[in-house]
């Protein structure tokens, strides 16, 4: 019907018709979708999401004399520069180097400083050759000081992405932010009807080549972007969950910090918000049905992560006019959401790139090369050493105790057979607390007799399908020695200890 | 609560705090003091049953009595409008408004402090 040409000779005259994802779903739902299909011509997308995938090349320009740098620190982080002699290649996700800043302050948060346009400190490390002598440098540099500071993203704009709860009795923390037990909250990070990639599902219009809004700038999708997938369930026309994903680039020194920010995930660490908005042209009623998805039509897939496995379990299926509504009823219950990226500057995004088409200051690409559409899966990683599970762990002689018996002989237990922890059970070998040395030592210093007023009730466990690794973190975490492997009916099977864990896997 | 309690120099030597905490059903906390022969001030967080008794008891003694409160506040140049503290909050004092704009009610609040630390961006503070 249009073609792209058409479409940039009107936005030249500035009788372009632009709207906003969000309004093209008004618009066809009001007008019905052949007239609207005729009357728009540009659909613009807008996203502002944690995208861990970022980072920014950087060149610094070379010193008298000169250096072939084979460590760089920008403010203490540590960029790539594996690189020639005078690049690096910064990651939003890189810690600082200094322990007191840790996560606090990473690689996100230095690329949102120099778009920002503070001055830095570089500090850079090398070798030192015939050509490049020089050793060390310690300097300081801002975004004007650079020759280039360009953002290239491995994978950004996910284009569907499971939301998260929390089946465990702890809280976690994790890239889809804090998780309150007993799946106290849920978090979902898509924007929903206006993210960029769930308007052009077959990615008709978005390819390799595209002009699209980066962070203030103009930037482009240089090709599809890593964990990219193409083979998945799809829900009308759109993925329930993730699939396709950009590649994107832009140069940092016309970005405009509003749009772009460095963030910490608590405990998990740093993180680039990045704003991203993507213009559709609407070349035909296919194109002008696919942008009037709303967020009702796209279905969410909310995912366990009490789980730490690669699949983790699917709580339930919902789609983003719940999410958005603030609270969803899972299992009977009605659990509070958290967006996590934000709706507002999605929308700010989607309304700067039209402000700009309708200025006449942008003009739509046609893709160098599609993206492709089918063939693609995200494969696995597989490890060498399979990972062992709790119940392949060889057992010892179980020692058990009853909460009945004599702190005395409980002792005695401990010392005869050298343990230092000891699952405390019923008649069924139930598990009802655990005693450690350190709670006999004190019974006994307080004059306590009965093993119940020591043990502890809240007990950490392993459960028998567990992966060993998952168990080190826990034992890790809670800085606990040692706890009491668990079947699915409650039943102690075993103690598992960190000279267990730490034998097994300095072993082999 | 918390609260400051002022002495005046002419009641320093009398047992208030000791006759308070014998005499009320109130759990009781000094969370700093610094009280001299010319008076001084004392930071307690209090609560029971008889908390409502244990000030007037307080105020009756002589004893002037500043509540603090603790306030949400949230840096709106550092904030993103992300919502990752909405979830959070055991009392639902952060909402979006109708623009997703997150807002904060002071007045709901009762600084719990999960929003704080879970802010991507640490634009929220609980300050008292
Ligand atoms: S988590 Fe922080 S940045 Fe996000 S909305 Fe709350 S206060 Fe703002
Ligand atoms: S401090 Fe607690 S109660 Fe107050 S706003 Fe934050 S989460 Fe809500």
């Amino acid at each position: 019907m249009k073609t792209v040409e058409e479409i940039n000779q009107r936005i030249k005259d500035g009788d372009a018709v632009v709207v906003t994802a969000a309004e093209m779903t008004r618009l066809v739902k009001e007008n019905g979708l052949k007239e609207t299909a005729k009357e728009v011509d540009v659909v613009t997308t807008g996203t502002f999401g944690a995208m861990c995938s970022s980072g920014a090349f950087l060149n610094f320009g070379h010193s008298d004399p000169p250096i072939k740098m084979s460590r760089t620190y920008l403010n203490g982080v540590e960029a790539y520069s594996g690189i020639a002699a005078v690049d690096a290649y910064l990651g939003a996700t890189q810690p600082n180097r200094n322990p007191d800043v840790g996560l606090e302050h990473g690689g996100a948060h230095v690329i949102e400083d120099l778009i920002r346009g503070d001055e830095m400190e570089l500090v850079a490390e090398a070798y030192g050759t015939d050509c490049y002598p020089l050793t060390e440098i310690k300097t300081q540099i801002s975004l004007d000081s650079v020759n280039q500071a360009i953002m290239v993203n491995p994978r950004n704009c996910y284009q569907n992405y499971a939301a998260a709860t929390n089946s465990t009795d702890e809280t976690l923390y994790t890239y889809m932010g804090t998780l309150l037990p007993k799946m106290g909250n849920v978090s979902y990070s898509s924007a929903g009807e206006l993210s960029p990639l769930l308007n052009d599902p077959y990615f008709q219009t978005i390819g390799n080549g595209t002009r699209i809004f980066l962070c203030g700038a103009e930037g482009y999708v240089i090709g599809e972007g890593t964990q990219y997938a193409t083979d998945v369930e799809r829900k009308n026309g759109v993925p329930v969950s993730t699939a396709g994903t950009l590649m994107l680039k832009g140069d940092m020194k016309d970005m405009d910090p509003d749009y772009v920010r460095g963030a910490t995930m608590p405990k998990y660490g740093p993180t680039l918000y990045v704003g991203a908005g993507i213009p559709i042209p609407i070349l035909n009623e296919e194109l002008a049905s696919r942008t009037a998805i709303s967020d009702e039509e796209i279905a969410c897939q909310i995912i366990d992560y009490g789980i730490p496995r690669r699949s983790r379990p699917m709580v339930m299926e919902t789609n983003y006019h719940e999410l958005k509504k603030g609270v969803i009823e899972l299992d009977g219950v009605e659990v509070p959401t958290s967006p996590l990226s934000s709706q507002k500057k999605a929308i700010k995004i989607a309304e700067e790139l039209k402000n700009w088409i309708d200025q006449g200051e942008f003009f739509l690409t046609q893709p160098i090369k599609k993206l492709p559409t089918k063939g693609r899966t995200v494969k696995p990683l597989e490890i060498q050493r399979p990972s062992i599970l709790v119940k392949d762990l060889k057992s010892e002689v179980l020692i058990l105790a009853r909460p009945t018996d004599d702190i005395s002989e409980v002792a005695r237990k401990m010392v005869q057979n050298s343990i230092n922890h000891l699952p405390v059970v019923d008649e069924n070998n139930k598990l009802l607390g655990i005693v450690t040395s350190w709670d006999i030592a004190n019974a006994v210093a307080h004059g306590k007799r009965k093993l119940t007023d020591v043990m502890t009730k809240k007990v950490i466990i392993a459960r028998e399908e567990e992966p060993v690794d998952v168990i080190a973190r826990r034992i890790d975490k809670n800085k606990i020695s040692g706890l009491p492997i668990i079947d699915k009916d409650n039943t102690v099977k075993g103690m598992v200890t960190a000279e267990d864990i730490s034998r097994l896997m300095g072993g082999d | 609560m918390k609260a400051w309690l002022n002495f005046s120099p002419s009641i320093v030597n009398k047992t208030i705090i000791s006759d308070l905490i014998k005499n009320f059903d109130i759990h009781f906390n000094i969370l700093r003091a610094d009280i001299t022969p010319k008076g001084g001030k004392m930071l307690i967080e209090m609560g029971g049953n008889q908390s409502e008794e244990a000030i007037k008891f307080l105020e009756k003694e002589g004893i002037q009595l500043t509540p603090i409160k603790k306030v949400v506040k949230k840096d709106e140049d550092k904030c993103i409008d992300c919502g990752a503290c909405m979830s959070l909050c055991p009392v639902k004092a952060i909402c979006p408004a109708d623009d997703w704009t997150v807002d904060v009610d002071d007045k709901l609040c009762i600084g719990c402090g999960f929003c704080t630390f879970s802010c991507p961006t640490r634009a929220i503070k609980v300050t008292e």
